[in-house]
């Protein structure tokens, strides 16, 4: 496998051109050629497709969109140019599995088949912003608490010392250090002092912020993991390559981040399929991903749980599982926001598909689009992991019909979606657990899906 | 060839999103004696209202936006000089400096909007991502702005436009320009809470608040 001086090479000597010569003479063509080409058909009837030999084209237009397209290196402003032997190696030869976390804690990050009954990777949280150190410590602790949990994301925090956390500023470095004591702590307290903690602080949007936080004098681990991301899209810049390097000589987790847009430079639901798959070729080929992390959303609706992101991801899922064996994590965000009874309808819809998809991972949907300021609590952990067990109980067309009937209950409110509440004003913030009435919500939420035939509890 | 043919075709050229069919075309025009407003105005602007409205309903994407802008200005860089000889060039609605601010290099959003008001009528100088509050300033007195437009995707970058308005306050140039921001973690709240003129939620509803703000300034 190439190592980063590979990679950046090829940054070096790719043909040169603008950003917007990259968008729209490369990649929107090659995109527009390859949905073509390789006849990928959205079917908005079945947000959950099980067209076999539709999946396995869309892997083989991933690899010709790669192929033909490249990736843009912002800071050299060249293209990196890859073989299709390059490509199909990058499938064949990355990584089965993931190891993180530590002593009793370890887990292993295996992928999945389609219909496979084995359950999901778990990963939970969201980078939403704690207003206070509290509410963060006692989200952490709740999320940890949960057994099936497989590592964590923790709360971001917006200011320290009454200043504002800056991208790129001292603010932002010592803003990572307290979150993550924060979530060292909780952890512990849940009894889980091993659990992998993933992109430690979401606060550190810049390399130099996030590689200098991220040291074991700071309490990080190697079995830990961090998100390197991508530029929308298929692009990357040296803050990312500097990341990975950093990773990698230190021997810590990387997972190869993208965020596909639907409705973006790819077009449709079609090309957006194709380069949620081509994502995870990039991941290898440039980031060298222990894993990768995929969070698909509507450029319109800013989230993942409309009809057209569920079938573009879910066809992905399928093309990755059945010829990409590396694991993903897919990372869907909501339009409802959290103790709202749409914010668990989208949840269901969004895990039935992608889960018996082959999803080798998922993560709770982030509340509220991930912008609502202490948004998000424990309970969307919970029930990430109970509809991700019930949903590994079904198979694809089983789980096509429930979609079918739980879109209904939101999906013509996804432009206007309740916003939600805030942790303090659904959960007690000094025991950290929820309030009655979010907790009749829940039960009463999860009786209802249950009785459409949603095996919680099997 | 018949005028309405040629408009005709002009409107086709937006939608298809061929820039070289809308110069071609616009050559015709002024060719054949078409008004070259007439030409904007009943061609054009008619494919532009097209892509635009098929856009916002989601049936058109990002792509086919930009290469309906594309093919517009293909085809303006023909008929402006008429215009302008025929002194029926529109001055600009306003003139926009936008930009991704300091640490953020998100731009599909900014870019967006940036089409947008360019195909409505706005002066648009974008000055890319990443742009130091300064520069925001420096390039907003250059070109004359009315307008300064500050896209942050992160929270991280969100606290940049508040310094973009606390360094216009000291340099005593507040009132000199419409702020308004966006991006997918700004609020009403954030907006109010810095000083901001407006929020914009999407490109139409920036278009929308803007034309508002510059007339009320």
């Amino acid at each position: 496998m190439a190592g980063i001086l590979d990679v950046y090479e090829k940054a070096l000597h790719g043909p040169i051109m603008t950003e917007n010569e990259f968008d729209m003479r490369v990649f929107v063509p090659q995109v527009r050629r390859v949905v073509k080409e390789y006849e990928i058909r959205y079917d908005a009837r079945n947000p959950v497709p099980t067209d076999d030999a539709m999946a396995d084209r869309v892997y083989e237009a991933a690899v010709d969109l790669v192929s033909s397209t490249g990736v843009y290196c912002t800071d050299t402003n060249r293209a990196m140019q890859f073989s299709r032997e390059e490509v199909r190696r990058a499938a064949a030869e990355g990584p089965r599995t993931c190891r993180v976390g530590q002593g009793r804690d370890t887990r292993i990050f295996e992928t999945r088949c389609v219909d496979d009954a084995r359950r999901p990777w778990f990963l939970v949280g969201s980078g939403i912003v704690s207003s206070r150190d509290e509410y963060a410590a006692n989200i952490v602790e709740g999320y940890a608490a949960i057994a099936e949990v497989d590592c964590l994301n923790v709360p971001g925090m917006n200011s320290i010392r009454g200043l504002p956390v800056h991208a790129g500023a001292p603010t932002e470095f010592y803003a990572t250090l307290r979150g993550l004591r924060i979530a060292l702590d909780a952890i512990k307290r849940a009894g889980r002092p091993g659990l992998a903690i993933v992109n430690h602080h979401p606060t550190p949007a810049v390399a130099v912020t996030n590689i200098a936080a991220s040291a074991p004098q700071f309490g990080c681990r190697q079995t830990d993991a961090w998100l390197c991301g991508t530029i929308a899209e298929m692009k990357v810049s040296h803050d990312t390559l500097n990341k990975v390097a950093y990773l990698k000589t230190w021997g810590a987790n990387v997972a190869a981040e993208a965020g596909p847009m639907l409705g973006g430079y790819c077009g449709g639901p079609e090309g957006f399929a194709v380069l949620c798959t081509a994502y995870i070729l990039m991941g290898q080929l440039v980031h060298q991903g222990d894993y990768h992390h995929n969070f698909p959303f509507h450029f319109k609706h800013i989230c993942s749980s409309t009809r057209d992101v569920i079938w573009g991801v879910s066809l992905a899922v399928q093309a990755a599982a059945r010829n990409i064996p590396i694991p993903t994590l897919w990372a869907p965000y909501a339009a409802a926001g959290c103790a709202t009874k749409m914010y668990f309808y989208e949840t269901a819809a969004v895990f039935l598909a992608w889960v018996t998809s082959g999803a080798p991972g998922i993560m709770n949907l982030h509340p509220a689009k991930a912008v609502k300021i202490d948004g998000i609590t424990p309970m969307e952990a919970r029930f990430a992991v109970e509809m991700g067990l019930a949903a590994a109980q079904l198979d694809r067309s089983k789980a096509n019909e429930l979609v079918l009937r739980v879109m209904e209950k939101y999906e013509d409110q996804i432009a206007d979606a309740p916003p939600g509440s805030c942790y303090q004003e659904c959960f007690n913030p000094e025991t950290g657990k929820p309030g009655d009435e979010y907790q009749k919500l829940y039960d009463a939420v999860k009786e209802e899906l249950a009785g459409m035939g949603i095996p919680f509890n099997s | 060839m018949e005028h309405s043919d040629i408009l005709a075709t002009l409107k086709t050229a937006i939608i298809d999103g061929d820039a070289a069919m809308a110069a071609d075309y616009a050559d015709k025009a002024l060719a054949a004696g078409v008004d070259p407003l007439m030409a904007v105005e009943q061609g054009l602007s008619q494919g532009m209202t097209y892509v635009g409205d098929r856009f916002e309903s989601g049936d058109a994407f990002l792509p086919e936006l930009l290469m309906a802008a594309e093919t517009f200005t293909a085809a303006m860089n023909i008929l402006q000089p008429a215009l302008e000889q025929m002194k029926k060039d529109r001055p600009p609605r306003g003139k926009v400096v936008i930009g991704s601010v300091k640490g953020d290099v998100h731009n599909i959003g900014k870019d967006i909007v940036a089409t947008v008001l360019g195909i409505n009528g706005y002066q648009v100088k974008d000055l890319g991502v990443d742009v130091p509050s300064l520069t925001f300033i420096e390039e907003a007195e250059r070109f004359n702005a009315d307008v300064i437009g500050l896209s942050a995707i992160m929270t991280t970058t969100m606290p940049y436009q508040q310094e973009v308005i606390e360094t216009l306050i000291a340099k005593n140039l507040r009132d000199r320009y419409v702020v308004i921001i966006g991006g997918g973690s700004v609020t009403q709240q954030w907006t109010d809470r810095i000083g901001a003129d407006a929020c914009g939620r999407s490109a139409v509803d920036t278009l929308e608040k803007l034309g508002r703000l510059i007339k009320r300034k």
